[in-house]
């Protein structure tokens, strides 16, 4: 699953004589023999009485510029080749659509162009049809352990609190005190439950839809880390289908988990407005910044393969003028695109 | 963890006094379809002695039939009761002839689930992670007919308002800020049957609940009754 594996595993590249180079050297002596040969034949006398004149020196410049011809055009059938190693060498199939420019579709480069694209287009629908399976039994499982939490430990939990009520209730005085250090640790626990059963699943999302999952997810960050966050929900926004929601939603939960945690920042910005043909959902800080060099962690990885997989576009920019890291994330709304992501209702 | 408060009184009547004018011990109902937790609930508030528990019902049809053939001050209510929701047991309980008070017992006391809660009529919302007091002193403030429902930040209940139509919009504004049901089929010129159909569309939109209309005369006593988990 490792997206930006690129040098690591390369077999050394050999040295070798560019294909343009022999082509137009073995066209060049091809030439200077034939050239040869025809004075040859045509003049037998001549070969012994030839000067280095006039005639020499304009025969060299049109041999010459004959090869220079030749170089160029062999260059032009050759370029499309050295263009699909370097687009082959660069491409990254979890960012955007590289293609090949397709200059002359009927000629061997051009087809070459538009079979390579064309295996870009499958491989690039296979890695998202494979992140999406991936990501769909990530999400199924979490809603299970979500559920387990909440079902099992969260009610046995309920329940002790129940019973040490009574107990507390009942106790001499001198136990009083112990029975509420229990009580304060068994309550602790179960928030800890309740807390890691929401993250797992945004039941918000399931039952209220996004801006108020949103909406209720800031709350959260602001109770627990104490990080303000300034809300900008669009009154008017696009739907969104259930697959696009939920990547916004992690995306959001992602990017807010990471001021919270590494920004330093005690404030940060939420908004989603429709821009264009897209829904943009951007979550701004001003904290620390990206450190330079920054490896993207699992975090990162994850918000940009669920942004492949809707066809959106992910921006994390972590070197602002002014301080601070912006995520920001461009959902199509024109077209939708459904990879079943999404596990049937969460409550 | 947003705390209960008292924030608001409702001009609903104290339940009535028996004629003597000593206070009975409030009948109180609990509800939860987890077997420990129902225990637990039980053997508590049977220990107060101003709390007589009536029953305990594991399913929302239990507790709808059981509250049909008896007088139930007031029920403690799981908010996630399997195919039912406690929200959906509340709709039914408030239509009642003498509707209970309602104390919603969740596992989360969130800003949704407490626009729900208001919306759906109940009268408190106890979190699952409070003392055992702290739901005892619920149950005693509603039936003195004040609210125990946590208050609803005011960015979500715009999230949220923005979900409903634009009658519905205003019953959801009216109801938040406390307002009467009563009141509201007035000012909106509306019956109560009317608003009482608004309100299940709004649960339906914010919680995925459907009205049972042909399920509201299911015949009392198709349950049997037992006393005590037991589900």
């Amino acid at each position: 699953m490792n997206g930006n594996s690129s040098s690591p595993g390369r077999p050394a590249r050999r040295r070798y004589i560019p294909l343009l180079y022999r082509v137009a050297g073995v066209n060049a002596l091809l030439l200077v023999v034939a050239v040869g040969v025809t004075i040859v034949v045509l003049d037998p006398n001549r070969v012994s009485s030839f000067r280095v004149d006039a005639e020499g020196a304009a025969l060299i410049v049109a041999l010459l510029l004959v090869v220079a011809i030749n170089v160029y055009l062999v260059r032009r059938l050759v370029g499309p080749v050295q263009a699909l190693t370097a687009l082959a060498r660069r491409v990254d199939l979890s960012d955007h659509e590289e293609r090949m420019p397709v200059s002359d579709p009927a000629s061997e480069a051009g087809e070459l162009a538009s079979t390579f694209n064309e295996m870009l287009a499958r491989l690039e629908a296979e890695r998202r049809e494979a992140t999406g399976r991936v990501l769909a039994g990530q999400e199924a499982e979490r809603l299970r352990i979500a559920q387990e939490l909440h079902d099992q430990v969260g009610q046995e939990l309920t329940a002790v609190l129940l019973g040490l009520a009574r107990v507390e209730a009942r106790a001499p005085d001198e136990l009083r005190g112990d029975v509420a250090d229990v009580q304060r640790a068994v309550r602790g626990s179960l928030e800890d439950v309740r807390r890691i059963a929401i993250e797992l699943r945004p039941e918000a999302l399931d039952d209220l839809g996004l801006q108020s999952a949103l909406a209720v997810l800031c709350e959260r960050f602001t109770e627990r880390f104490g990080l303000q966050v300034k809300q900008q929900l669009g009154p008017q926004l696009p739907e969104l289908s259930p697959d696009a929601e939920l990547v916004v939603y992690r995306v959001a939960q992602e990017a807010l988990t990471n001021v919270a945690r590494h920004s330093g920042a005690h404030e940060a910005e939420l908004t989603l407005a429709p821009e264009n043909g897209f829904l943009t959902l951007t979550v701004t800080d001003a904290g620390n910044g990206l450190p330079e060099g920054v490896v993207p962690g699992t975090g990162m990885r994850g918000m940009r393969e669920r942004a492949t997989l809707i066809g959106a576009n992910l921006t994390i920019d972590g070197d602002r003028v002014d301080g601070g890291t912006r995520v920001r994330l461009e959902v199509p709304t024109e077209h939708r695109v459904s990879l079943e992501v999404r596990t049937e209702n969460g409550r | 963890m947003i705390t209960v408060q008292d924030h608001r009184e409702r001009a609903t009547a104290p339940l009535a006094l028996p004629s003597n004018g000593v206070p009975s011990r409030l009948r109180v109902l609990v509800v939860d379809d987890h077997p420990a937790i129902r225990l637990g609930l039980l053997q508590l508030l049977d220990d107060q002695p101003d709390f007589d528990v009536v029953d305990a019902a594991c399913s929302a049809e239990e507790a709808r039939s059981l509250a049909e053939r008896e007088p139930i001050d007031v029920a403690v209510v799981d908010y996630q009761l399997g195919a039912r929701s406690g929200l959906w047991l509340t709709r039914m309980l408030k239509r009642l002839e003498r509707p209970p008070r309602v104390v919603i017992y969740s596992a989360f006391s969130d800003g949704p689930l407490a626009a729900a809660c208001v919306v759906a009529g109940a009268d408190g919302l106890v979190s699952k992670g409070g003392t055992g007091a702290e739901l005892c002193h619920a149950i005693r403030a509603v039936s003195r007919g004040q609210s125990r429902l946590p208050l609803v930040p005011p960015t979500l209940a715009g999230a949220m308002r923005r979900r409903l139509g634009s009658e519905e919009q205003a019953v959801f504004g009216m109801l938040l800020a406390g307002i009467d049901p009563d009141e509201i089929a007035i000012t909106l010129g509306i019956s109560e049957q009317s608003l009482d159909s608004r309100r299940w569309a709004m649960l339906h939109k914010l919680e995925g609940l459907r009205p049972d209309p042909a399920g509201a005369h299911v015949a009392a006593g198709r349950i049997k009754r037992r006393r005590a988990p037991g589900c």
